[in-house]
């Protein structure tokens, strides 16, 4: 298997934008292209959960490969509910890896603020069991059934999930990608409006448009992707072994580990998938970054702030940086690549290796993501 | 407060795993075996549950989810009128309405007959077990077939 190099990174602000997809895509793609310095990529993987139901536009890999002016450059559109972006980086990879593409464009993006918040939570719920779904489970429903079930099996507090959407708040603030700037107080989050109680609205997610890219390559450049993994867990929460863990994050995380050829103890900065504050504490603990029941305590602790030993989320995470779905899982591995070569200013952190965990669907289809500075 | 009578609910399980889900399913999550069809008893514990104050289009806020873990073992999503009394482990009982399951919380009272039912039924099935023992002891055939 060939090195894979990410020799380029680029991501649009997150938030309400303007642009279409198409533009966005295309400012994210230019932004990676330049900083690789590679003018035309061999192939092109796009990735966007929803653009049927979001945009009522197909065919979206060429409409994006056309639209970019590479309408001659093979394109593949990759869909994996949320973790689309790492489904798009983990095709990519394949591709050079195996000597398919010596050089691969990564871009991923959503667009959904023009649409009511009911509307987006529809489009977004497709993604659960549908029977499930026939009983009005959403994403917040199902994310509310797992912290009520971690909160009294591990006695994780609501203090402990506050203090992580504080963090990655005073995070974003110096990131000015991010879709929210601004601190946010402890108690501001634990009296903020149940949405699917125990979970609180500040505790959830925002809605953003954007768009991320990643221009891998088989000749060297200052980051390597030294491990990816995939995996798997029934559709269906009702059918899940384990409630208050993710399978998939952990298949995922054994493969990635098993191909870095080292263990979580080298992972010196994360970016993680915390569409729901509690979701970065059993994605720490499912990685293998804390040990079960630790994270909690950790995140009050300042362990994973900004100066704290293992700093996770810099960018602000998905709760302040924003969820652009599938340009989320890209922009995690962009913001992992500029924190490793020095260019996150305002949040940097003294790192030389990074893990992404992205979740795709209520934790059925999870990537994680190794890179390593050279 | 919950009928009298026991909901049965239609469900499967692998004949590889023993899993059981509900609804029934054409295979089993965890294997390419086809499912046999199952029917369980109506009871079963809250395994966790949430009040949704923003529902999807179609339900009235605020709406009561459920995930419920039946006696057999399938677990299966539900509404409820009210979480209030409710906890993880809370006993309750599933009710079908309108093709919808509901949960609502067993009180001590109910949890007493239907204890009386069951351990009466359990009675009546050791009653017949030795009724075929002494059965098959008169007719000099002591093999147990175990059925």
């Amino acid at each position: 298997m060939a090195s894979v190099w990410i020799s380029g990174a680029g991501m649009t602000p997150f938030g309400r934008r303007p642009q279409s997809l198409p533009d966005l895509m295309a400012d994210a793609a230019g932004a990676a292209l330049t900083a690789s310095g590679i003018e035309v990529p061999d192939a092109i993987v796009v990735a966007t959960m929803n653009p049927e139901e979001f945009l009522g536009e197909g065919n979206f890999a060429s409409r994006i490969a056309t639209h970019l002016g590479f309408a001659y450059v093979p394109a593949i559109r990759v869909e994996t509910a949320t973790s689309s972006g790492a489904a798009a980086i983990y095709t990519g990879f394949t591709a050079v890896a195996s000597g398919a593409a010596r050089s691969v464009l990564v871009v991923g993006g959503e667009r959904m603020t023009h649409l009511p918040t009911p509307r987006v939570s529809e489009i977004i719920g497709r993604s659960i069991d549908p029977y499930e779904r026939s009983y009005g489970a959403t994403m917040p429903a199902l994310a509310g059934l797992i912290t009520r079930a971690l909160m009294a099996r591990s006695g994780l507090s609501a203090r402990e999930i506050a203090q992580v959407a504080v963090k990655n708040h005073a995070n974003a603030v110096g990131n000015p990608y991010a879709h929210f700037r601004a601190p946010v107080a402890l108690g501001a989050v634990m009296t903020s409006r149940l949405v699917a109680d125990p979970l609180r609205l500040f505790h959830c997610c925002p809605i953003s448009d954007g768009a991320a890219a990643l221009v891998l390559t088989a000749s060297r450049a200052a980051v390597r992707i030294v491990g990816i993994g995939q995996g798997a867990d029934a559709l269906a929460v009702r059918h899940r072994q384990e409630l208050t863990s993710f399978r998939a994050t952990q298949a995922a995380a054994k493969a990635a580990f098993a191909m870095a050829g080292f263990s979580a103890d080298r992972v010196e900065v994360a970016e993680v998938h915390d569409a729901f504050t509690p979701f970065e504490l059993i994605a720490l603990e499912d990685t293998g970054l804390f040990p079960p029941g630790a994270a909690g305590r950790a995140t009050l602790d300042g362990e994973t702030a900004l100066g704290g030993r293992l700093p996770v989320n810099p960018s602000g995470g998905l709760k302040a940086r924003g969820h652009p779905l599938a340009a989320t899982g890209i922009a995690q591995v962009v913001e992992l690549v500029w924190q490793l070569t020095g260019q996150a200013a305002g949040r940097q952190v003294s790192a030389r290796v990074g893990l992404a965990q992205s979740i795709g669907g209520l934790a059925t289809n999870n990537f994680v993501t190794l890179v390593e500075a050279s | 407060m919950p009928s009298p009578v026991i909901e049965q609910i239609q469900g499967s399980r692998c004949p590889q795993c023993r899993t059981a889900v509900v609804p029934p399913a054409r295979f089993c999550p965890w294997h390419p075996v086809a499912m046999a069809p199952i029917s369980l008893a109506g009871l079963g514990e809250i395994v966790t549950f949430t009040t949704l104050h923003s529902p999807p289009e179609g339900f009235r806020s605020p709406l009561h989810i459920a995930l419920v873990e039946l006696q057999g073992g399938a677990r299966l999503v539900c509404h409820g009128e009210a979480t209030r009394g409710i906890r993880i482990g809370s006993r309750v009982a599933i009710e079908a309405v309108d093709r919808v399951y509901y949960f609502a919380h067993l009180g001590a009272l109910d949890r007493a007959r239907l204890f009386w039912r069951r351990a009466g039924r359990r009675g009546e099935r050791l009653e017949a077990i030795a009724r075929s023992w002494a059965k098959r002891l008169w007719k000099g055939r002591g093999r147990d077939t175990g059925e």
